[in-house]
C-alpha cells in the first residue's frame, strides 16, 4: 500500500469566550498557592533538583527533601516562561503554533488494556496497538497531536521508547509522551526526537516531541519525572506538569482547596524548569478527580467536578503559560450513554476558556481501556463542539433575502439553486443517522468500528525515511541493551 | 401518601457569552423587517385579517398575505412585556421570568409510548400524560409541564383532556402545545378559571400557557392563531414557535432560515399585541435540517452552530425566549447517541440565559416516550446546572489550614475539613451509584428504577373534589360540542 495524505488539522477556534473565575478569585487562588509554596513547601526527592532550587533562592531542607519557595522567587522565575510556542511535527504542515486562538487535542494515553481489533477480546495493551492507533490518529482531523494511547507492555523496561518508535513511524503529527521517566530514558528519547527533527537547531525550533510529567498529590514531585523533564527542557523540548489531586483524599474536600493543592504542585515543578533553563517551553495541566465517598475510587467526572478543567485553563493563563486541559476521559466502561454524556461538556468549556491543548480522545474506564472505535465517537463529539463554537455567518449570501422573496409564503426551497449550493455545506455526522440497505438505522458503535477498520486498511501515513527508521532501531537496541538488559 | 417534593432547581447562570454580536443581531432584525414589509406572511383567518386591516397593515384579501410597514411593527411591539409570571397551582411553584434564571420543561406531544414494565410500544394515551405529570412534578429539574404525549384515546377534545390529566397530577405550571381553534381555547380558559377561582385571578396568575406553531415558509395556522387570540385576551401567555427546516421550508443557510422564521414569529406576536396590547407573549425558534440524502428531519447535525443565537434574537426584540434542549434523534434511551446529541444543549443555552426551555424526555425526534428518558435527561441537566454556577472561593473553601496540617505527601481523609465538606464536594451523578458489591450501576437501569419509585411513592396534592368535578363537567360539554372522535 502506498502512503496517503494526512488531512489538515481542524483545531477548535472558538468565536466566543467565557470567564469562569473573576480576577479577584484568581488572585485569591494564586495567593493561596504562593502561601503554600512558601510555608508548606513540596517534597522533592531529587538531589539534582534540590540543588537547582537551592542555587536559585528556595529554602531547601535536604534531609526531609522539602523545598519552600518564597513568593517573589516564584513570580520572578515564572515570568521567564513563554506564553506561546510551537509544537513541531514530522510534517511542517501539521506543526502546532500555540497562539491562544485555537484548541488542539490529543488522544488520551497510557491505557493498559485493549479490546482487540479482530477478536474483540479484552487483553493487555501492546506496541502494535500504539502503532495502529497512531495511524488512526494521523487520519483524524480532530487529533492535533498524539499521545501513545496505551502502554507497550510487550517491552517491559523500555516501553516508553518503543511507544515513541511506534508513534513516530505511524503519524506525521507531534508526539507527546507521558511515560518517559528518568534522565537515562529521557536522553534516549531526545536522541529519537533529534532523528525526526534532523538536527539540534530544528529540534529547538520545531520540537517534534514533548513530555508530560505527573506530580504526586499532595505536594510531592517524582524524582524520575523531574530528572526526565530537566533533560527535555535542556534540549528545548516542551515539558508540562500535571496534577491529579483528588478532592477529599489527596486534596481538601472543597473545590477551591483542590485547585490550590494542584496548582502549587504544578507551579513548584515549572519553577524548577525555569530555574534550570530560563525561557524553556512549559505547560500547565490540572486534571484533578473527585473521590467517590463510598469506594474511595477516582472519578474524573462528577457533576460539579468537571468544572475543574476550565478552571485549570484559567489558572495556567494567570501564570502566563499554556494549558493542557482535561477533555474527554470518561469513567464509562463501554461506549454508551455515560461516555457520551461526560465527554463533550468539558471540551466545550475548555475551548470557551481559551485552552491551547487538551487530552484526550479514545479511552474508557477513567483513561485505562482502549476501545478502538471509541476514538471515532469522541471525534464525532469533537466535531460537534468545533462547529458549535465557531460562530455564525450573517451576510447577504447567508441571509438569502432574494431567495425568500422568490419562494414566498407556502413555497418550498428544495428546488432553488441557493439550496443546492448551500445544503452541501451543512455538516452531518457520519456516525448517527446511517441506514442499512433496507432503510433501518444502524448502531453508531458498529458504524464506528467499521470506520476504524476502513482507516486501518486504507490510511498509511508518509513513512519515515529508511535512514531514520534505521537510526531509531539503533537507538532502541542500545536502550534495550542498557536499560532493559 | 405525600412525599416531600423537591424545590425547583432552575439554572442560575454565572457566566454569559454572546453567540451573535450586535451587528449580526441588527442585520438579522433588518432582514426580518424587510421580509415582513416586502414578502409578507399569510394569515388564513378572517378574524386576524380584520384586526390587521383595522391597524394599517397591508392586507391582500385573495392571497390572505399581510405586509407590515416597519413603523407598525415597532409601534405594536412596544407593548410586549419583557418578563411575566407563569403561575402554578401552588404559588411556591410560580415562575417569575427574570434575567439569568432559566426554567426547563418536559418535551411534549409525543405520539407513542414504550411501557415501563412490558417494553410494549403503543400509541400514547391520556393516562401517560397523567403518569408523566407526576414524574415531572417530583423532579427539581422540571419547572413546568408540557403534556408529554397526545391523549389519543380522546378525539377532538384530546388537548383539553391533556390539560385535565396534567392539572390533576402536578402542581406546576402547564404549557399546552395542542390547543388549537377558538372553541377549544374558550374551554381551556374556562377550565383554567375553575382552577384559578376567577378571571381576574387567572389574569394575575395564569396557570397555563400555550405554544402555537407557525408554518414555514411564512404562513400562520388559522386554528392556532384564533386559539391564541382567545388566550391573549384572557391574559394567558402565548408563544409562537417557528421550526424552519434548512433546505426544504427554509433557505439552506442558517442566517436566512433564522430571519424568515423570525418574521413568522414576529408577525404573530404583532397580531396579539394589536388585539390585546400588553398581553404576555414569547418567542421560540427551533431550526432543523433536512438530510440531503433522504429528506428526513434532523435536529442534531454536526453543525448546529449558534443554536442558541435564537435566544438573543428574542431578547433583541425585547421578548422572553422559549429555547429547545434535548429531543434526540436517537431511538432508545441510554444509548451513546441519546447522550451525545443533547449533552451540550443545557450548557450552550444556559450561557445566553433563555427564560424558559423545552424539552426533556422524548426520543425519536420528539415523538417517542420512554418514561425513564426523563431521568437520564434530568441528569444531563443537573451536570450543566452545577457547571454554570459560580465557584465559591473564600477562606473556608481555600482550606489553607487543612493543607498546612497535612503537608507534602499526607492525605486529607482524617481532616475535619474533609468530613465537613465531602458530601458537597461530590455530587453523585446517575452514573456513580453503586450496587451492593460497590460496582457502578447501569444508568439506564437505575433510571427505570427511579421512575418506578416516583410512580409508587409520589402523589401530588390532588385538586379539590369540587374542582375535579367542574373540570369533568366542562370536558363533557366540550366533547359534546367538539365531537367525540
Amino acid at each position: 500500500m502506498g502512503s496517503s495524505e494526512t488531512p489538515p488539522l481542524q483545531p477548535i477556534r472558538p468565536a466566543y469566550h467565557v470567564r469562569i473565575l473573576s480576577d479577584e478569585q484568581l488572585g485569591q487562588l494564586t495567593a493561596g498557592v504562593l502561601q503554600v509554596l512558601d510555608e508548606v513547601g513540596v517534597h522533592c526527592p531529587s538531589v539534582k533538583a534540590m540543588n537547582i532550587y537551592a542555587e536559585h533562592g528556595a529554602r531547601v531542607d535536604f534531609e526531609k527533601q522539602v523545598v519552600r519557595i518564597p513568593p517573589d522567587i516564584v513570580k520572578k522565575t515564572m515570568s521567564c516562561a513563554p506564553r506561546f510556542y510551537r509544537m513541531g511535527a514530522r510534517s511542517a504542515a501539521h506543526d502546532i503554533q500555540l497562539d491562544g486562538k485555537a484548541l488542539y487535542c490529543a488522544t488520551d494515553g497510557c491505557g493498559i488494556e485493549t479490546i482487540d481489533f479482530t477478536t474483540h477480546q479484552r487483553r493487555n495493551s501492546t506496541k502494535d496497538d500504539v502503532a495502529k492507533m497512531a495511524r488512526v490518529a494521523d487520519y483524524l482531523s480532530s487529533i492535533g497531536f498524539y499521545w501513545p494511547i496505551v502502554s507497550a507492555q510487550d517491552f517491559p523496561e523500555t516501553a516508553p521508547l518503543h511507544e515513541l518508535d511506534a508513534a513516530f513511524n505511524n503519524t506525521v503529527k507531534h508526539i507527546q509522551t507521558e511515560t518517559v521517566m528518568g534522565a537515562e530514558t529521557a536522553r534516549y528519547a531526545v536522541k529519537m526526537a533529534r532523528v525526526i527533527a534532523g538536527d539540534n537547531a530544528t529540534m529547538r525550533l520545531r520540537p517534534p516531541l514533548s513530555l508530560l510529567v505527573c506530580c504526586i498529590s499532595p505536594l510531592a514531585l517524582d524524582k524520575d519525572g523531574l530528572e526526565s523533564a530537566l533533560v527535555f527542557a535542556e534540549a528545548g523540548l516542551p515539558v508540562g506538569f500535571m496534577s491529579m489531586a483528588t478532592t477529599g483524599l489527596t486534596a481538601p474536600a472543597t473545590l477551591a482547596g483542590t485547585v490550590v493543592i494542584g496548582d502549587a504542585e504544578i507551579i513548584s515543578a515549572l519553577v524548577l524548569i525555569q530555574m534550570a533553563v530560563p525561557g524553556a517551553p512549559v505547560f500547565h495541566s490540572f486534571m484533578p478527580g473527585v473521590m467517590h465517598p463510598r469506594t474511595g475510587g477516582y472519578l474524573s467526572s462528577s457533576r460539579e467536578g468537571s468544572l475543574f478543567y476550565p478552571v485549570g485553563a484559567e489558572m495556567a493563563h494567570r501564570w502566563g503559560v499554556p494549558t493542557l486541559a482535561g477533555v474527554f476521559g470518561t469513567d464509562g466502561q463501554i461506549p454508551g450513554w455515560e461516555s457520551a454524556s461526560e465527554a463533550a461538556s468539558s471540551l466545550m468549556l475548555c475551548a470557551l476558556t481559551g485552552a491551547e491543548t487538551g487530552s484526550g480522545l479514545g479511552l474508557l474506564e477513567s483513561c485505562t481501556l482502549l476501545y478502538p472505535e471509541s476514538i471515532l465517537l469522541d471525534d464525532d463529539l469533537y466535531q460537534r463542539v468545533r462547529v458549535e463554537v465557531a460562530g455564525l455567518e450573517v451576510d447577504p449570501e447567508s441571509l438569502a433575502l432574494d431567495v425568500i422573496k422568490d419562494v414566498g409564503p407556502r413555497g418550498s426551497f428544495l428546488k432553488h439553486r441557493h439550496t443546492r449550493v448551500n445544503l452541501r455545506h451543512r455538516l452531518y455526522s457520519d456516525l448517527t443517522g446511517q441506514t442499512t440497505a433496507n432503510g433501518r438505522l444502524r448502531d453508531v458503535v458498529e458504524v464506528a468500528r467499521e470506520k476504524i477498520n476502513w482507516i486501518l486498511q486504507n490510511h498509511q501515513p508518509q513513512p519515515l525515511q529508511a535512514a531514520q527508521q534505521n537510526e531509531l532501531n539503533r537507538i532502541l537496541e542500545a536502550a534495550d541493551h542498557q536499560i532493559g538488559g | 401518601m405525600l412525599i416531600q417534593r423537591p424545590a425547583l432547581e432552575p439554572l442560575r447562570t454565572a457566566y454569559r457569552l454572546s453567540y451573535l454580536n450586535d451587528g449580526q443581531l441588527d442585520a438579522l432584525q433588518e432582514a426580518t423587517l424587510t421580509i415582513l414589509e416586502d414578502v409578507g406572511v399569510r394569515f388564513p383567518s378572517d378574524k386576524a385579517l380584520a384586526i390587521f386591516n383595522a391597524h394599517g397593515a397591508k392586507v391582500e384579501k385573495t392571497s390572505q398575505v399581510v405586509k407590515f410597514p416597519r413603523d407598525l411593527v415597532f409601534q405594536a411591539l412596544k407593548t410586549i412585556p419583557r418578563y411575566f409570571t407563569m403561575a402554578a397551582r401552588l404559588p411556591d411553584f410560580d415562575l417569575h421570568l427574570q434575567d439569568n434564571v432559566t426554567y426547563f420543561t418536559t418535551d411534549g406531544c409525543g405520539v407513542e409510548t414504550v411501557e415501563l414494565d412490558t417494553g410494549h410500544r403503543r400509541p400514547s394515551c391520556k393516562a401517560d400524560v397523567g403518569m408523566m405529570a407526576r414524574v415531572a412534578d417530583y423532579l427539581s429539574s422540571v419547572a413546568f409541564y408540557w403534556p408529554m404525549v397526545s391523549a389519543q384515546d380522546f378525539g377532538p377534545a384530546a388537548p383539553l383532556h391533556e390539560m385535565d390529566a396534567s392539572w390533576n397530577n402536578t402542581v406546576k405550571h402547564v404549557q399546552s402545545e395542542t390547543i388549537m381553534g377558538e372553541l377549544p381555547a374558550r374551554y381551556a380558559v374556562e377550565m383554567a378559571t375553575i382552577l384559578a377561582g376567577s378571571r381576574q385571578e387567572l389574569r394575575r396568575r395564569p396557570n397555563f400557557s400555550l405554544v402555537v406553531c407557525t408554518i414555514a415558509p411564512l404562513v400562520q395556522d388559522k386554528e392556532g392563531i384564533e386559539g391564541a387570540l382567545v388566550l391573549a385576551e384572557a391574559g394567558i401567555p402565548v408563544g409562537f414557535l417557528a421550526m424552519p427546516t434548512l433546505g426544504t421550508t427554509a433557505p439552506a443557510t442558517m442566517a436566512g432560515a433564522l430571519a424568515m422564521a423570525d418574521a413568522e414569529i414576529i408577525s404573530a406576536a404583532l397580531l396579539m399585541q394589536l388585539a390585546a396590547p400588553g398581553c404576555p407573549v414569547f418567542h421560540s425558534l427551533m431550526q432543523a435540517w433536512a438530510d440531503p440524502l433522504t429528506g428526513s428531519y434532523v435536529s442534531y447535525p454536526l453543525d448546529s452552530r449558534a443554536r442558541y443565537g435564537v435566544v438573543e434574537m428574542a431578547h433583541h426584540w425585547g421578548m422572553p425566549s422559549l429555547a429547545a434542549c434535548f429531543g434526540t434523534d436517537a431511538h432508545a434511551p441510554g444509548t451513546w447517541q441519546s447522550a451525545a446529541e443533547p449533552a451540550l444543549d443545557t450548557y450552550l443555552a444556559g450561557l445566553v440565559s433563555p427564560e424558559i426551555v423545552t424539552g426533556m424526555g422524548l426520543s425519536e425526534t420528539y415523538t417517542l416516550l420512554y418514561p425513564e428518558q426523563l431521568l437520564l435527561d434530568s441528569d444531563l441537566y443537573h451536570r450543566a446546572r452545577y457547571y454554570l454556577m459560580a465557584l465559591d472561593i473564600n477562606d473556608e473553601t481555600l482550606a489553607l489550614d487543612a493543607i498546612h496540617a497535612v503537608g507534602p505527601g499526607g492525605h486529607f481523609l482524617g481532616q475535619k475539613h474533609t468530613r465537613q465538606h465531602m458530601r458537597e464536594a461530590m455530587v453523585r451523578s446517575i452514573t456513580q451509584e453503586l450496587d451492593a458489591s460497590s460496582h457502578y450501576r447501569d444508568p439506564h437501569e437505575l433510571a427505570r428504577e427511579r421512575v418506578r419509585w416516583i410512580l409508587e411513592n409520589h402523589h401530588p396534592e390532588p385538586l379539590e373534589e369540587t374542582k375535579q368535578r367542574e373540570l369533568a363537567r366542562i370536558l363533557s360539554a366540550a366533547e359534546k360540542e367538539l365531537g367525540n372522535g
